[in-house]
């Protein structure tokens, strides 16, 4: 509870931050999260010695002429929070949507917590797809996706429900409980066009929360944003970190992903040009790509 | 320009024109009943993978778009009974053909509303792990019905006045008792034009619902 106090102070101080060297040479977060209590590792690891993802050699075109994903390859281990970051249309929202099944891929595989569950069938060129480990995932995107014609409590409620055939009793349970947490518990009943951007998006986040994910990927989430609603949802994301949940997320908001990453991958081109520790990738780049990306994200 | 209205004399056909009205009514909720659910069921088959079924539903809603309703309803009163040997009540056949005809036109507006549902909603089901079928139940339908509400009403308004041209098949519609009331009047004149005024005063407040409808959502959807 101190570090999320800590953190508002943290985010309200964000507009006053002026200079990007600052920010680089804060270290808050990312120490503190290592030592935090874990309420998902434990869930999350799987089978130990295992990294908890294990992208292999993705390949991914949208038509012969437009190829995405070029051979990606990518590890992730259990509790780590990889931030995506690099230039836009280098296929980073595609990988999330492969390893999300919403995608079918060329050639190439994902394994989670051991289990490749996704994987091109090059003969009869079909992704297959092994449900049953790919729900373990939650995925928050960058557009609003609540449906429109259900309450915030319904919303979070439908695919307990209907996917897991858990009771309306304890499902609504479940999800007034997530609500309350987020700070949403008074709009429970309230439909999504009621909500501000902000409030749509951590409604969204307690949505895939309630499928009880391993893994949660988020998507440029705070993209659509207003500047000022952009600190309430990364917070929640925040807490969420805090509590040991593994997230991949992809992000145009450097101080963010420097603040909560556990690993960077810079990605561009459809291959990891370069992954490290926030310090290793923010300041001293190894690549000349990433330092030019760098350099164009921190100086307009 | 020196024509004196005189309505006076159209007080004398008044039970009659209620009775009109009453099969123009009938007509029309039952033409709606058909092409509220027909519609649907039809615009699901268009929507088929299979070409087996999905052609020959084209074919059913492309006919009634490109053919006029007058040639329908004819069609319908002398064609069918010939050919198929069924002789019907002239009233259920002409429910018939303006059933049929706004099941076309509905499925149209259903197949439309059901393709607008955002890509974004499809994902977001997928990704909670709704199966197909439950993605089609939970979110594709009640977001395509609510926003095929307004073009449903619209062509519902549209089927009721078409209906006046069942008269031509001697259905006692509205338009059929006008046509009587002015040849016995021989006030061709007020006559029509108070028919024009029955069939507005019923389908303008619907109208005007309908825009209502569709103000508040567009301000529901911003
Ligand atoms: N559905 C699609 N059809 C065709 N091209 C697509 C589609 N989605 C993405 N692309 C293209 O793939 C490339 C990578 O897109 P994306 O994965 O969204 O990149 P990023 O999220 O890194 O900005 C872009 O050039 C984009 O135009
Ligand atoms: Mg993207």
């Amino acid at each position: 509870m101190l570090r999320a106090a800590a953190f508002a102070r943290h985010l309200r101080s964000k507009e006053v931050v002026t200079t990007m060297n600052k920010i680089m040479s804060n270290k808050t977060a990312t120490q503190e999260f290592a030592t935090a209590g874990s309420q998902y590792k434990t869930a999350a690891a799987g089978v130990s010695g295992q990294p908890l993802v294990r992208i292999s050699n993705l390949h991914k075109s949208y038509s012969p002429t437009v190829q995405v994903l070029k051979g990606l390859n990518l590890d992730m281990a259990a509790g780590e929070r990889l931030v995506v970051i690099g230039p836009s249309g280098g296929g980073k929202s595609t990988l999330l949507r492969v390893m999300m099944g919403l995608e079918e891929v060329n050639s190439g595989s994902v394994n989670f917590a051991g289990q490749e569950y996704i994987c091109a069938d090059e003969s009869k060129q079909k992704t297959k797809i092994n449900l049953d480990v790919r729900k373990q995932i939650g995925m928050v995107f960058q557009h609003y996706t609540l449906f429109p014609h259900l309450t915030i409590l319904q919303n979070l409620t439908l695919a307990p429900r209907k996917v897991r055939g858990e009771s309306n009793a304890s499902a609504e349970e479940r999800g007034m409980a997530l609500l309350t947490r987020f700070g949403l518990g008074a709009k429970a009943n309230a439909y999504p066009n009621q909500l501000s951007g902000g409030q749509k998006q951590r409604v969204a986040i307690a949505r895939a929360l309630m499928l009880d994910p391993k893994l949660m990927l988020f998507d440029e989430v705070t993209s659509a944003l207003d500047p000022e609603l952009v600190a309430e949802v990364e917070q929640v994301i925040m807490q969420l970190a805090e509590q040991g949940m593994p997230m991949m997320i992809v992000t145009h908001d450097m101080w963010f992903a420097k603040n909560i990453a556990s690993r960077v991958v810079f990605c561009a081109g459809g291959v990891v040009v370069e992954e490290g520790t926030p310090d290793e990738i923010f300041n001293a780049p190894k690549h000349e790509r990433t330092r030019e990306f760098l350099n164009r994200v921190f100086h307009i | 320009m020196s024509y004196s209205f005189d309505f006076s004399g159209l007080s004398q056909g008044y039970d009659e024109l209620l009775d009109g009205l009453r099969i123009t009514v009938e007509l029309t909720i039952a033409a709606n009943l058909i092409g509220v659910t027909f519609g649907f069921i039809v615009a699901l088959l268009v929507m088929s993978k299979l070409k087996v079924v999905r052609i020959p539903a084209m074919l059913f809603v492309e006919f009634f778009r490109c053919t006029p309703a007058i040639i329908q309803i004819i069609w319908f009163f002398y064609c069918v009974p010939i050919l198929f040997d069924v002789y019907l009540e002239s009233i259920t056949m002409g429910i018939l053909a303006l059933g049929l005809n706004l099941t076309a036109f509905n499925a149209e507006a259903y197949r439309a509303a059901i393709q607008s549902v955002p890509k974004e909603q499809h994902d977001a089901g997928i990704a909670l792990g709704l199966s197909p079928l439950q993605r089609v139940l939970y979110v594709v339908l009640p977001h395509a019905v609510r926003s095929s509400v307004p073009v449903l009403i619209t062509n519902g308004i549209g089927i009721f006045q078409q209906t006046a041209l069942v008269a031509i098949v001697a259905i006692q519609d509205l338009m059929y008792q006008g046509k009587a009331l002015a040849t016995t009047t021989y006030r061709p004149i007020e006559t029509f034009t108070l028919i024009a005024v029955i069939y507005f005063a019923i389908s303008f407040p619907i109208a005007q619902l309908v825009q209502a409808i569709e103000r508040r959502r567009e301000v529901a959807s911003r």
